[in-house]
């Protein structure tokens, strides 16, 4: 792996969490390394610390102990706004509940980090439009997510995530929460962005279907990473093109 | 900004039931406080205009020397050339007329009985150009030039206590100004009824002259001076001023509310019951926002995490729940303001009566008089407060830990 080309290093991480009076271990020195450009899936069960290694890779929990960089930043040295800021310029999150914003439609909650970023009016638009046309959604631009299907609000949380043109994209259990069509087309959607914008994805997932379609997988157990292997084998689906 | 006020105010109806509830609660400290408070007004105003019209006047003016010491004989500290005085007074701007008075005291008797009483000499045509009201209840006012014995009323308690009627004579004694006892034989034109009972029963009111013959003086204890409106009481204070000065006798210009020690008894009992209610009703919005908006921020818990992981600045946060918070007060005031001048409004046209209260005989009429000050001032109370009951959520909502809350059910 070219260093240069590195953007996401996990070295020796490890997260407790107090429990009463002792501590449980959520991961235990955790190392990784992830290129730009990659589509990556860290899998095991429940309780395996995915979710855990996902939040601490996207700056909104820290390590006991060890270190992550993003992007050439060493996330430990961060202050709170600093990280806000890194997570607002270099990050995108989907969710496995979505967790769109309710009173806002579609185009404003794809519209919302570009706000909090400080992007024109004139540019925002041309960007919500441009990113809900990626995800095909631009017949619901106006729709609020209670009158989308789930498949369509996950659409609308990925281009939400892609919209202020991250470096990574994390996704924690994209598919968890959709039937099998469309978590089909929301792994070819991702794959696609993948490949044609050169984003970084990095999903928490046991969802074998996506597991199927990723070029990597990381396999934790117990909070340990046990494997990490090239996914040679991956079949990727096809969406229309489109750009963001 | 527009987008995030958008956000603040859809999220105002999220939970409308909850919020409809927060209105009520809002609207109807203001509506509550704009009705006292617009009752208390009209009370305050119906007593400023009634103290005035009842013979106060909305000026003044004396000799110096009448707050500088007690009279040792009667008079002696009376205004000596008073014609001159009225003459520099009534021809200033906003100035309707001035009407001279002599206050004395002395023994009233019906041959019988005696009892003290409390006297008023007044020009009854001076007093009636100015409008001053005299509550005759029974028989006519004085006659300013009556043809032959002197003329008085009594108030209705006197009368009651002297066994008297209209028609009947009284002797009325006191003492000159040289000291010496003098009398005259009065004859009741008319009884009063000024509403207050323990005035009504000590009241004498006989004519300047008739008093000045009384009194073996020609001085008068003092000038009131009536305004066309109690509006330009300071205008022509100041006007007045001037006017006094360089006389034979210091003098000495008095504003109606100077004088009005009851009126400013009664305007700071009924601002201090008012601000009391402020105080009620700043806290009960405040108490019970402070609990709404906790269960809307615990509600949002997940999509706060959400707008936190996506780096937006904490701060942005507080100001959410801030903004949100503001924009219910001013809904609720403006509900609240349009509830208080519609109750109002009916109230006014309803007719209602209070009974009299302590001290009075007349039934107080029930209405509100709508101000822009209480509205303004009602309005900003509860915005105020819901935005203070907003700090509390707000601030914990911005220190969600990101992680958690996203894991939040």
């Amino acid at each position: 792996m070219n260093r240069m080309d590195e953007l996401v290093k996990v070295e020796e991480v490890s997260r407790r969490f107090p429990l009463d009076h002792s501590f449980v271990s959520a991961l235990s020195d955790a190392s990784l390394s992830v290129s730009a450009g990659e589509f990556l899936a860290i899998a095991g069960p429940s309780g395996s610390g995915k979710s855990t290694l996902l939040n601490l890779i996207g700056c909104i929990d820290k390590p006991t102990t060890g270190r992550i960089q993003v992007d050439g930043v060493d996330t430990s040295t961060l202050s709170p706004n600093r990280m806000s800021a890194l997570r607002r310029e270099k990050i995108g999150f989907v969710f496995q509940t979505f967790n769109l914003i309710p009173v806002f439609t579609a185009a404003e909650n794809v519209e919302f980090p570009l706000l909090v970023q400080g992007v024109s009016a004139r540019e925002r638009r041309q960007r919500v439009a441009a990113a809900l046309e990626g995800v095909g959604l631009t017949d619901r631009a106006n729709h609020r997510p209670d009158l989308l299907s789930g498949g369509e609000r996950q659409r609308v949380a990925v281009a939400r995530a892609i919209v202020h043109r991250p470096a990574l994209v994390l996704a924690d259990e994209p598919t968890a929460n959709l039937d099998t069509r469309n978590a089909t087309q929301l792994i070819d959607l991702m794959h696609d962005l993948n490949r044609r914008l050169g984003l970084t994805f990095i999903f928490s997932t046991h969802d074998q279907r996506l597991l199927e379609h990723t070029d990597r997988i990381v396999r934790l157990t117990d909070g340990q990473v046990v494997s990490d292997t090239l996914n040679e084998g991956g079949c990727h689906g096809q969406v229309p093109a489109a750009g963001v | 900004m527009g987008k995030f006020l958008l956000l603040a105010f859809r999220n105002i109806f999220r939970n409308r039931r909850r919020t409809i509830m927060t209105l009520f609660v809002v609207g109807g400290g203001v509506a509550g406080l704009l009705m006292a408070g617009g009752y208390f007004a009209f009370m305050t105003h119906g007593l400023r205009e009634s103290t005035i019209n009842n013979g106060l006047g909305h000026l003044q003016i004396f000799t110096a020397d009448h707050f500088r010491r007690d009279e040792v004989r009667v008079l002696d500290t009376g205004i000596e050339n008073w014609r001159q005085v009225a003459a520099n007074v009534t021809s200033a701007q906003h100035v309707r007329g001035v009407a001279p008075r002599i206050d004395f005291y002395g023994m009233v008797s019906n041959g019988t009985k005696a009892a003290g009483f409390m006297g008023s000499a007044v020009d009854p045509d001076a007093e009636k150009s100015l409008g001053f009201v005299t509550r005759v209840v029974e028989g006519r006012d004085l006659d300013a030039k009556p043809a032959g014995e002197v003329e008085a009323l009594v108030g209705a308690g006197l009368a009651k206590s002297m066994g008297v009627k209209v028609g009947d004579g009284l002797t009325v004694l006191a003492m000159t100004s040289d000291g010496a006892l003098n009398g005259v034989d009065i004859q009741i034109v008319g009884i009063v009824n000024s509403g207050v009972a323990e005035l009504d029963a000590r009241y004498v009111r006989i004519t300047l002259p008739a008093a000045q013959r009384l009194l073996q003086s020609d001085r008068v204890t003092n000038l009131v001076v009536g305004l066309d409106s109690t509006d330009n009481t300071d205008l022509a204070y100041t006007e007045l001023i001037p006017r006094l000065q360089g006389l034979p006798q210091e003098m000495a210009l008095k504003k109606w509310i100077d004088l009005a020690t009851y009126y400013r008894q009664v305007n700071t009992m009924f601002n201090g019951i008012f601000l009391f209610m402020g105080v009620i009703v700043f806290f009960m919005v405040l108490m019970s926002s402070v609990n709404t908006l906790l269960m809307a921020m615990l509600e949002r818990t997940r999509e706060i995490g959400t707008m936190l992981a996506m780096g937006t600045p904490r701060i942005w946060v507080v100001a959410l729940f801030m903004v949100e918070a503001t924009l219910l007060g001013m809904m609720g005031a403006v509900a609240g303001v349009a509830a208080g001048n519609l109750l109002g409004a009916l109230l006014n046209a309803s007719g209602l009566h209070l009974p009299p209260p302590p001290g009075y005989t007349v039934p107080m009429p029930f209405m509100v008089l709508h101000v822009p000050a209480q509205m303004i001032g009602a309005s900003l109370l509860v915005i105020v407060s819901l935005a203070l009951a907003s700090i509390i959520p707000a601030v914990r909502a911005s220190r969600l830990q990101i992680a958690e809350a996203l894991a939040h059910v």
